[in-house]
C-alpha cells in the first residue's frame, strides 16, 4: 500500500506546480429578508414551510403538522433548542423517542417512527437548504429514515449562501454534516419526479423567531 | 472493452432507430438542459464564478501531490483510513480484503463512476460480497443486467413497464401496478431492508476536501447518507483530481456542480463526512476508508490531456452533445460516456481500444461552452485523432485517401484534371445537382452526394473578371 | 478597417468544386461594397478536413502551400466559417514551430475574414434597403457561432436586406457535418441533420440559410426535394441587393 502511494506522489510530483490559486471567492449574495428567499427556494423543491412569531408559536404549529399527518410515534434530536422546548410534555398525545433517551435500538425506532424532528445547526437562504450534523443526541438516522421529517429552525440560523455557511463553520468538522434542500426524489423512471425514494417523502421546516 | 468504429456505429444506429429511447434522451436532456441555464442566469456572476473553479481546479492539479497529502494527514487526523491504489486491480483488492476481513457478504452501494471505472462489482462476487446498488437508476440497471446510459439519469432508456417486469422479477411478487408511485415505494421498501443488512456500504465521492479531510457525497434520492451511515464499514472510492484545497473551493465547486448537471441549485442531500462516527456519536459508521484512485490519472499530467483532470462530473457536455443525444450511452462502452467520455476513455483505457471515440464528434464546440469549468474537449479530441494517426490506428483505406487527397489538393493542376474526369462520370448520377446512391454503396448512408458542379469556380472566374 | 480597397477570395474547396454560385455571389457583394477583389489562381484547400482527421503532415503542407499563396493580401475574405477559423485559430499553431511560415501564418490570420464580417465590420456596407423578402430561418453552424463568435453579423445583413427571421428552436445545434464525420458515421451524422432540418421547417420559413458550406451540402443532402431552399448566406444576399 505504502509503495503505491509512494508511487502515485511520485507521478504526481511532475506537475509543474506553477499555477497559482485565485484565493478565496467572496461571494456577492445578499438576500433583503433571509426567511422569505428560504421559503420561495425550498418550496420550490417541493419542501413545505412554515414560519412562526415564536417558540410558542412554532410548537403549536408543530403540533398541528403532527396531526395533519396522523402521526403516532415520533423520534426526536436531543439538542438546542429542542431540549428545552420540552416537546414530549407539551405535546404527550404522542409516543415521543428522544434520542439518548430511550430503550431499545435507535435504529428499529427510527424505522418504525411517523415522524423524525431535529432542528438545524443552520440553514441557507439562496438554496432552502438546512444544515445538520451527527454529534451527542444527534442521529443521522432521525432525519433519513422516517417518512417525514420536521425542522424546527431558529430564524436567526440563517445565512445567505454556502460561502456564508463556509466562512463560519467551526471546525473541526463532525464525523457527518448533512446539507439537506428537500424530501427524497428521483427522476429515474421515465424521467418522471417521483418524491420519496430513500429518503424523507415530506420535508417541513417551521422556522420561527 | 472496446469501441471501434463499427462497433460505435452499430449501437448507435440502434439508439438512432429507437423512438422511444430518442424521445426518453430528448426529454431527459431537455429538462437538463433547460433548467440549468434558469439557475446559471439566477447566480449574479455565473462566469466569474467559472472563471473562478477552472483557476482553482487548474492549481489544484497542478500541486496535486500537495493537496493530496493534506487529504490524508486530516482525513487520518480524523479517523478515516487512507488507501492509494495505482490501478484497477489494487483497488478492487483494498476491499474485497476489507470485506473479508470483515466477513461482510453483503454491500450496498451508492452511486458511483469510480466503483464502474474498476469493475468492483465483479470483483466483490468473485470474493464472495453480493453488491446491490441503491441508485434507483443504477439498481434497476443491475436486476436489468446493463451498463448505463448517461453519467447523472443512467435508466434513461428504460419504461415504466420495463422496470416494472424487472421488480416483479426480483421480488417475486405481483405490483398492483406499474405507476411510478409504486415503482418508486417498491424499491424504497427493497432497498431499505438492503441497507439494513448490509456489512459495508461503498460510495463513490464528489470531492476531496484537503483542508478538513472529508469526503462529500451528493445524490437526490438519499441512498449516498444510507450507505454511509447504515452499515457499519464505509468504504469511498474517489479519484485523485476530486480534490479541493478548501472549503471555500468546495463551495464554489458544489455552487456549480448541480447547477450544471441537473439544474439544481444544490442537490436534495449533500453529506459531508469526516472519519468514523465519534465516541458520543447515536449512529455512523465504525470504520472509514477512503481509497484514492490513480487508474491512469497521473499519466496525464505535463500532458496536451491534463486539463481534462478539472473534470468536475457533472455531464453538462452529455446534455448539449448532439452526438450523444443521437448515440446514446452504451455506444461508448465505457462508464464515461459523452464528450467526457470520448476523451478520458481513450485516455485511461488506451486510444487502441477505443479507436471510434475521439471520432464521435463534429468538434461543434457545444461542450466546452457548457462546460463549468470550460475544458477544451475538442482540442483534446483533435490531438487524440492525430494520435490514432501517428500509431498507425487509422485504416489503411482513410491513410490512402487522405493522403490522396492531400496530394491532388498540393497540385492545383491535377485538382482541375481530376475534377474534370469526375465532373464528367457522375452525369448520368446526377439528379437536381445531387447524387443519390443506393445505401449499400453509399458512405453518406441515406444522404444524397452532391455532385462536381459542371464548372469550377475557377472556370467561371474569367467570366466574373469581365463582370 | 482595411486601408486599400482591395481583398482577396479564398474561395475554399467545397464551394470551388461543388457549388461555385456561392463564389459568384461572394465577388458581386464584395464588389458591391466598394472592393476590387483578386483571385489568386493556385488555391485550393485549407487543410481543414485533413487536421480534423488527425492527418496532420498533410494539413500542414496545405497550410503552408495557403499561406505562401496569400502571404501578400492585403485582407482575404472566404465564404466559410469553417475555413476562417482554421486560418485563424489553427494556423499559427500549425506552422507556429517552423520559422518559414510562422510569422506569416501569424499576419495571414489577422486578415482573414469571413464574408458576413467583412462586409459588416471592415467594409461597413449596409446592404441597400429593397423590396422585403420573405422570412427564412437561419443555422448558426459551430465555427461560425461559437468559434468565431459570428452570430449576429449575418441576421444583420438578412434583416437590413429585407428578410425576416425566424428562429428555430436550436439554431446553434450542430447540423451534423463535421467534415469526415459525416460519412465515418453517418448514421448519427444524418440524424443530427434530420433534427436540424425538422426545426428548420417546424418555423414555417420557406428558406434555411446558413453561411458554412459544409453544413450547406449536408442539410441539402436529406433535404430531397426542398434541397433548394436550403441556400448559401451570400447568394441569399447578392440576390436580394442587385
Amino acid at each position: 500500500m505504502s509503495e503505491a502511494r509512494q508511487e502515485i506522489l511520485r507521478r504526481l510530483r511532475r506537475g509543474n506546480g506553477g499555477e497559482p490559486h485565485p484565493g478565496s471567492w467572496q461571494s456577492p449574495r445578499t438576500f433583503p429578508d433571509l426567511v422569505s428567499r428560504f421559503v420561495e427556494a425550498l418550496e420550490a423543491s417541493h419542501g413545505e414551510t412554515f414560519v412562526e412569531d415564536d417558540a410558542g408559536a412554532a410548537v403549536s404549529r408543530l403540533e398541528r403538522v403532527l396531526v395533519e399527518l396522523g402521526a403516532r410515534r415520533i423520534v426526536c434530536q436531543d439538542e438546542p433548542p429542542l431540549d428545552s422546548l420540552d416537546l414530549p410534555e407539551r405535546l404527550p398525545a404522542f409516543e415521543w423517542h428522544v434520542v439518548g433517551q430511550t430503550t431499545g435500538s435507535l435504529r428499529a425506532i427510527c424505522a418504525e417512527a411517523d415522524v423524525g424532528v431535529s432542528s438545524a445547526q443552520a440553514a441557507l437562504s439562496e438554496t432552502g437548504t438546512v444544515v445538520v450534523d451527527s454529534g451527542p443526541g444527534r442521529s443521522r438516522l432521525v432525519t433519513l429514515l422516517p417518512p417525514v421529517h420536521v425542522v424546527l429552525l431558529p430564524a436567526d440560523r440563517l445565512v445567505a449562501d454556502l460561502f456564508a455557511l463556509v466562512e463560519q463553520q467551526e471546525q473541526p468538522l463532525p464525523a457527518n454534516v448533512t446539507l439537506i434542500s428537500g424530501p427524497s426524489k428521483t427522476a429515474d423512471i421515465e424521467q418522471t419526479l417521483a418524491i420519496g425514494v430513500h429518503g424523507p417523502r415530506r420535508l417541513v421546516v417551521i422556522v420561527y423567531s | 472493452m472496446t469501441a471501434s468504429t463499427g462497433e460505435f456505429r452499430r449501437e448507435a444506429a440502434v439508439a438512432v432507430a429507437d423512438a422511444h429511447l430518442q424521445a426518453a434522451l430528448e426529454t431527459a436532456t431537455g429538462r437538463f438542459r433547460t433548467a440549468r441555464e434558469i439557475v446559471l442566469a439566477e447566480l449574479p456572476d455565473a462566469d466569474r464564478l467559472r472563471d473562478h473553479l477552472k483557476a482553482v481546479r487548474a492549481a489544484t492539479i497542478a500541486n496535486l501531490a500537495g493537496y493530496l497529502e493534506q487529504f490524508e494527514q486530516n482525513a487520518t487526523a480524523a479517523g478515516a483510513h487512507v488507501h492509494w491504489a495505482r490501478d484497477a486491480a489494487e483497488a478492487s483488492a483494498i476491499v474485497t480484503r476489507l470485506a473479508r476481513e470483515r466477513g461482510v457478504t453483503l454491500a450496498a452501494k451508492s452511486k458511483s463512476m469510480a466503483t464502474e471505472e474498476i469493475h468492483l462489482n465483479d470483483a466483490l462476487l468473485a470474493a464472495g460480497v453480493t453488491p446491490v446498488e441503491t441508485d434507483l437508476g443504477e439498481w434497476i440497471l443491475q436486476l436489468a443486467g446493463e451498463p448505463p446510459y448517461h453519467i447523472i439519469a443512467p435508466a434513461i432508456h428504460k419504461t415504466r413497464d420495463q422496470v416494472a417486469a424487472l421488480f416483479v422479477q426480483e421480488t417475486g411478487a405481483p405490483l398492483p401496478d406499474d405507476n411510478i408511485p409504486t415503482l418508486t415505494a417498491t424499491a424504497r421498501r427493497e432497498l431499505r431492508q438492503r441497507f439494513l443488512d448490509a456489512g459495508m456500504g461503498i460510495s463513490g465521492g464528489n470531492i476531496a476536501v484537503a483542508e478538513t479531510g472529508s469526503i462529500v457525497l451528493v445524490t437526490n434520492e438519499g441512498n449516498g447518507r444510507m450507505v454511509t451511515s447504515l452499515p457499519p464499514v464505509h468504504v469511498a472510492v474517489i479519484g485523485i483530481e476530486k480534490v479541493a484545497p478548501t472549503w471555500n473551493d468546495a463551495a464554489a465547486w458544489l455552487a456549480l456542480l448541480a447547477r450544471s448537471a441537473t439544474g439544481q441549485p444544490l442537490s436534495i442531500y449533500t453529506t459531508v463526512i469526516t472519519g468514523p462516527a465519534r465516541a458520543g456519536d447515536p449512529d455512523g459508521p465504525e470504520e472509514v476508508h477512503v481509497i484514492l484512485l490513480d487508474n491512469g490519472r497521473s499519466r496525464l499530467l505535463d500532458t496536451a490531456y491534463e486539463e481534462i483532470l478539472q473534470c468536475i462530473r457533472c455531464g453538462a457536455c452529455l446534455n448539449i452533445c448532439p452526438v450523444y443525444r443521437e448515440a446514446g450511452g452504451h455506444a461508448y462502452a465505457s462508464p464515461y460516456s459523452g464528450p467526457i467520455g470520448a476523451v478520458i476513455t481513450p485516455l485511461l483505457f488506451g486510444v487502441e481500444n477505443y479507436p471510434a471515440l475521439p471520432h464521435a464528434s463534429t468538434l461543434c464546440g457545444a461542450c466546452q461552452d457548457v462546460c463549468p469549468v470550460r475544458i477544451d474537449l475538442p482540442r483534446m479530441l483533435l490531438e487524440l485523432r492525430a494520435e490514432e494517426v501517428r500509431h498507425g490506428l487509422a485504416s489503411t483505406t482513410e491513410s490512402l485517401l487522405e493522403k490522396g487527397a492531400a496530394f491532388v489538393l498540393a497540385h492545383e493542376r491535377l485538382l482541375r484534371l481530376g475534377r474534370g474526369a469526375l465532373a464528367l462520370g457522375q452525369k448520368p448520377f446526377v439528379r437536381n445537382g445531387q447524387i443519390r446512391l443506393p445505401a449499400a454503396l453509399n458512405l453518406a448512408g441515406e444522404r444524397d452526394l452532391p455532385a462536381f458542379a459542371p464548372r469550377s469556380f475557377h472556370q467561371l472566374w474569367e467570366e466574373l473578371q469581365d463582370e | 478597417m482595411t486601408a486599400e480597397k482591395r481583398v482577396a477570395l479564398f474561395v475554399t474547396c467545397i464551394v470551388d468544386q461543388l457549388m461555385p454560385e456561392v463564389g459568384v455571389a461572394t465577388v458581386r457583394l464584395l464588389r458591391r461594397a466598394g472592393f476590387e477583389v483578386s483571385f489568386p489562381r493556385e488555391q485550393t484547400c485549407c487543410g481543414q478536413p485533413f487536421f480534423n482527421s488527425g492527418f496532420r503532415d498533410q494539413a500542414r503542407k496545405l497550410a503552408e502551400r495557403t499561406v505562401a499563396i496569400f502571404a501578400d493580401e492585403p485582407a482575404v475574405v472566404l465564404p466559410s466559417g469553417s475555413c476562417t477559423t482554421m486560418i485563424r485559430k489553427e494556423y499559427p499553431h500549425l506552422l507556429g514551430d517552423n520559422p518559414r511560415y510562422a510569422y506569416r501564418a501569424r499576419r495571414l490570420a489577422a486578415r482573414t475574414f469571413e464574408l458576413s464580417e467583412f462586409l459588416v465590420h471592415q467594409a461597413g456596407w449596409e446592404p441597400p434597403p429593397g423590396e422585403p423578402h420573405g422570412p427564412v430561418t437561419y443555422h448558426d453552424s459551430c465555427h461560425m457561432c461559437r468559434m468565431l463568435g459570428l452570430r449576429a453579423e449575418p441576421r444583420r445583413l438578412l434583416a437590413q436586406s429585407g428578410h425576416e427571421i425566424v428562429e428555430m428552436a436550436e439554431s446553434d445545434r450542430c447540423c451534423g457535418f463535421g467534415g469526415v464525420f459525416s460519412v465515418r458515421m453517418p448514421e448519427i451524422s444524418n440524424a443530427m441533420t434530420a433534427e436540424k432540418l425538422q426545426q428548420a421547417a417546424d418555423t414555417g420559413a420557406p428558406l434555411l440559410v446558413t453561411a458554412d458550406p459544409g453544413c450547406l451540402m449536408q442539410m441539402r443532402g436529406l433535404a430531397g426535394e426542398s434541397a433548394g431552399q436550403v441556400r448559401h448566406l451570400a447568394t441569399v444576399l447578392e440576390e436580394a441587393t442587385r
